[in-house]
């Protein structure tokens, strides 16, 4: 029987001609990224907005893609483009403490699969999914470069290292 | 003629290359033959594909030939052992993700992947990992898309933003996910389906000739568009009398157009074989009454009967989609069958003033590719003359010309611009007073809502020019506007600079309707008539009430045969051999793909059989040929034209125009004394949605399906895997659906 799941999830996104509104500060902050580029280049700025649009906004919803879109004079198909070819970037929604676990070699060598394990059953949820509650989401990246320090992973902008399963607990009980 | 000719060597053999040509180019003009897949004429290089890898004497590794631009004395083999080892590892990687399913594949038979593969014979296979999988889809009504085909040359990418200008559809994703798509996975684009024609694959395909038929089964014969005015070149797939797609021309052996075409003239092909087609010769016998199907005879006898009758009272009016014998014939019958003066063409804008003034050549679309000045003065080319729009985008974006756009609407092509004179609603026949000189400035800037100065830019723009300046004439100007553009461009040439005009009529055949029948509108010949032969359908077919008996030639049942007393089955473009004169003056030929349907014949055969039962002989044999060699006779422009003549639509052969300087103050004056009654207005600031004429339902594009949804402001159905045409009413509505399942679903 044939789902009716088509390749990208992105394909899902019910388009609208919605447009984000943003705070004059948040505004006049966008407008400080645009002076960093040549006049006539100023789609340069897209990925630094884009991290703009996902802290004010959670992730990269519609409406923010089309704000995008508007105040750097691109298509919309140009921010999708980029959007989704970084996974800095959530195209869905996420969690309050959006917990990233490095699955890359150094991490799994130092047991990384055990405290993915301890993180996701202590949750409740797999992998690339928000709790209930919508406080956490996992999702499992490539290496965030802290390889001597392995296993690690980042949650928000912050990491966390050397992680042991009694400290991955003290640290979820921390994040409120 | 080679402007700067270099010595090459390949393989061995030293030819001549005009210097900066990109290497691949000069290879395939020399006979050597090169696969590549994402290299592409005129787009920008991409690179990507890695297959048109060459050896160049004194470069460290393979070079790929796309990027390469030819130097003198460069030495390059392309073929070798090397060589053909590195383009059979690239092959494989193709392939890695490619499915071998070219048994169920549109494209199978006509995809380029398939047929260098083919030639290779036997690609080794070593990826033993799963594939890539993913279910096909839907990116429009009319774009089916099968993602795990794709090899990443990104060709429609470029196209869209390079030719259209639009950015629609983009590569998403990362790395093995990558995928060709857009944002939400439904193209809200002008659909003209150019992706689909350069996709190398069977990636991207036509959602209207979905599973019909193989391309190998199909005739293919080479006609021109009968939508545009630009008279595109495209190929008639046909089977066993019926139309099942149109595609353009071959790649490399192409008409004006190359593999350029819109929405309506690759997908709204579906009126040829529709089943409301009328179908044999009907007669109302009383008004008021049911049209009743006659046979052929009776339905002659009685026409000219009739219309010998009403002799001089009779209006001939001819349709500008018709073929120029069609229209010719009409012109003779009005002249010796019946002795009317009342002939006029329905058009919706008549340009004959145009062309009635022209002193300066017609642009070939050639021309405007390449020009340095382009200036647009009214129309909306992205809407209606697509291809000169796509020419006019390309100048600006790879040619770096300038472009100014006189407009009261800010179509999207002002956005490329340098200059746009944004005029009042009402008032952008102010502009054509200021083409030639500053006295009029203040008067016109005044009338048009601009600051004078921006007048004054625009001529210096011109007269700075070194190079070719086109001037794009809409047909929405006045008749008085029109004429002073056409005769004053030619004065604005000297020192270095040609000028060149293109109008932009809009109808295929406009062109050729105002240099058999002249300009005089529908109107102005139903006036005072009492009968009415009208061949086609009218503008307004009000214009037909009260009218004593009226004859009409028409494909299917229309406001006009409405007024009918008698109806004629007329057969369809694909259904005669003729010819149509496009907005650069060039004659092109249609050719019949399928037999004229049910008992329908070419109009200028009912127009001569109607002749010739009154006793009238119109001139010519009943043969197209015939037919053309009396509208060459008849008409200055066309002498000496011959079918043979317009064979090879590679080359096409331009009307003759006569070029002379004008006197045309009289029309000066009543334009000037029409734009001093020009009341000031607002401005229009809002830029038309794409498609907001393309996708207009009209008789004839209303019997492709798909059209009604891109009308209705082309939804997203719920499920992208089940055709569009299932899911969502013709109005626009979603239908309840039980769970669908996936069209190829392989899951």
């Amino acid at each position: 029987m044939a789902t009716a799941t088509p390749t990208s999830f992105t394909d899902q996104v019910a388009v609208s001609d919605e447009v984000a509104e943003f705070s004059p500060a948040v505004v006049e902050e966008m407008r400080s990224h645009l002076t960093k580029y040549p006049a006539d280049r100023t789609r340069s700025a897209l990925i630094p907005l884009l991290f703009v649009i996902q802290r004010e906004r959670g992730w990269v919803d519609n409406a923010g893609v089309n704000f995008l879109a508007k105040f750097l004079d691109l298509e919309v198909t140009d921010v999708w483009e980029t959007a989704t070819f970084y996974t800095m970037f959530n195209l869905r929604p996420v969690g309050r403490h959006h917990i990233q676990i490095c699955k890359t070699l150094s991490c799994r060598i130092m047991g990384e699969p055990e405290i993915t394990d301890h993180i996701c059953s202590k949750l409740g949820i797999h992998p690339g999914e928000t709790t209930e509650d919508g406080r956490f989401t996992v999702t499992m990246v490539e290496c965030l470069g802290s390889c001597g320090t392995a296993p690690m992973m980042q949650i928000g902008f912050d990491y966390y290292e050397n992680l042991t399963k009694e400290s991955v607990d003290k640290i979820l009980e921390d994040c409120n | 003629m080679l402007k700067e000719p270099i010595k090459v060597t390949i393989n061995g053999a030293e030819i001549e290359a005009e210097k900066g040509a990109v290497l691949i180019d000069v290879c395939r003009d020399n006979a050597e033959n090169i696969p590549s897949f994402c290299y592409y004429k005129d787009l920008a290089p991409q690179a990507s594909c890695r297959m048109c890898l060459v050896r160049i004497d004194k470069m460290p590794k393979l070079q790929t030939s796309c990027t390469i631009k030819v130097t003198d004395g460069m030495v390059v083999t392309t073929q070798s052992p090397e060589i053909e080892k590195a383009q059979r590892s690239m092959g494989e990687f193709l392939l890695t993700n490619h499915p071998l399913d070219c048994p169920v594949c549109d494209r199978g038979g006509e995809c380029e992947l398939q047929e260098v593969i083919f030639d290779w014979g036997d690609v080794e296979e070593r990826f033993k990992e799963e594939k890539n999988k993913a279910p096909e889809k839907y990116l429009s009504p009319i774009v089916a898309n099968d993602p795990q085909r794709c090899i990443l040359c990104k060709r429609c990418t470029r196209v869209c933003d390079e030719w259209m200008g639009e950015d629609a559809i983009e590569a998403g994703n990362r790395g093995a996910n990558t995928v060709i798509g857009t944002y939400g996975g439904w193209l809200n684009c002008s659909q003209c389906g150019n992706c689909i024609e350069v996709c190398p694959t069977g990636t991207l395909l036509d959602g209207v000739y979905r599973h019909a038929t193989r391309p190998w089964e199909l005739d293919q014969t080479i006609t021109t568009d009968v939508y545009s005015s630009d008279g595109m070149q495209l190929s008639i797939g046909s089977r066993a009398g019926e139309v099942h797609r149109i595609v353009a021309r071959d790649r490399y052996v192409n008409g004006l157009n190359g593999e350029f075409l819109d929405v309506k003239a690759r997908f709204a092909h579906e009126f040829i074989n529709h089943p409301d087609r009328i179908k044999t010769p009907l007669i109302r016998y009383s008004k008021g009454g049911k049209l009743i199907p006659a046979t052929w005879d009776a339905a002659i006898k009685y026409v000219a009967h009739k219309l010998s009758a009403y002799g001089s009272e009779t209006a001939v009016v001819a349709s500008p989609r018709l073929t120029n014998e069609s229209i010719a014939a009409l012109g003779f019958f009005a002249r010796d069958a019946v002795k009317t003066e009342k002939v006029g063409v329905a058009d919706r804008q008549s340009m004959a003033a145009f062309f009635e003034n022209l002193s300066s050549p017609l642009a070939t679309h050639k021309d405007i590719r390449y020009a340095s000045t382009i200036v647009l003065i009214g129309g909306d080319p992205e809407e209606e003359q697509t291809y000169t729009a796509k020419q006019i985008r390309q100048a600006v974006r790879n040619g770096g010309a300038k472009l100014i756009v006189v407009n009261e609407t800010p179509i999207r092509l002002t956005t490329k611009a340098s200059i746009f004179i944004h005029a009042n609603h009402g008032s952008v026949d102010a502009f054509a007073l200021t083409v030639l000189d500053a006295s009029n400035d203040s008067f016109a800037a005044e009338k048009l809502g601009v600051d004078a100065g921006l007048l004054g830019d625009v001529r210096d723009a011109v007269f700075e020019t070194k190079g070719d300046v086109i001037i794009v004439c809409g047909s929405d100007l006045s008749s008085d506007a029109q004429a002073v553009i056409a005769a004053t461009a030619g004065s604005l040439a000297g020192d270095g600079r040609r000028v060149l005009l293109h109008p932009l009529p809009l109808y295929n055949n406009s062109v050729g309707a105002i240099d058999i029948l002249g300009g005089g509108s529908e109107r102005d010949a139903l006036r005072s008539a009492k009968a009415a032969y009208v061949v086609g359908s009218l503008q307004d077919a009000s214009l037909l009430a009260g009218k004593e008996f009226v004859v009409v030639q028409e494909l299917f049942e229309t406001e006009t045969t409405v007024h009918a007393d008698v109806v004629f089955p007329a057969a369809s473009f694909a259904e005669v051999d003729g010819t149509f004169t496009n907005n650069a003056g060039n004659v092109q030929r249609v050719r019949k793909a399928i037999e004229p349907l049910n008992q329908s014949k070419p109009d200028w055969m009912i127009t001569r059989a109607i002749a010739a039962e009154i006793g009238v002989d119109l001139g010519f044999e009943p043969s197209a040929t015939s037919a053309f060699k009396a509208v060459a006779d008849a008409v200055p422009a066309y002498e000496g034209l011959r079918y043979p003549a317009l064979k090879d639509e590679s080359s096409p052969v331009q009307a003759k125009y006569e070029i002379a300087s004008r006197d045309v103050s009289g029309a000066v004056d009543s334009l000037r004394r029409s734009v001093d009654a020009i009341q000031p207005a607002d401005k229009i600031n809002e830029t038309p949605k794409v498609g907001h004429k393309l996708h207009r339902l009209t008789t004839m594009t209303s019997k492709t399906p798909q059209f009604h949804l891109l009308a209705n402001g082309n939804p997203k159905p719920d499920n992208l895997l089940v055709s569009p045409l299932v899911q969502i009413e013709p109005s626009g509505a979603k239908r309840e659906m039980a769970a669908a399942v996936g069209v190829g679903d392989r899951e």
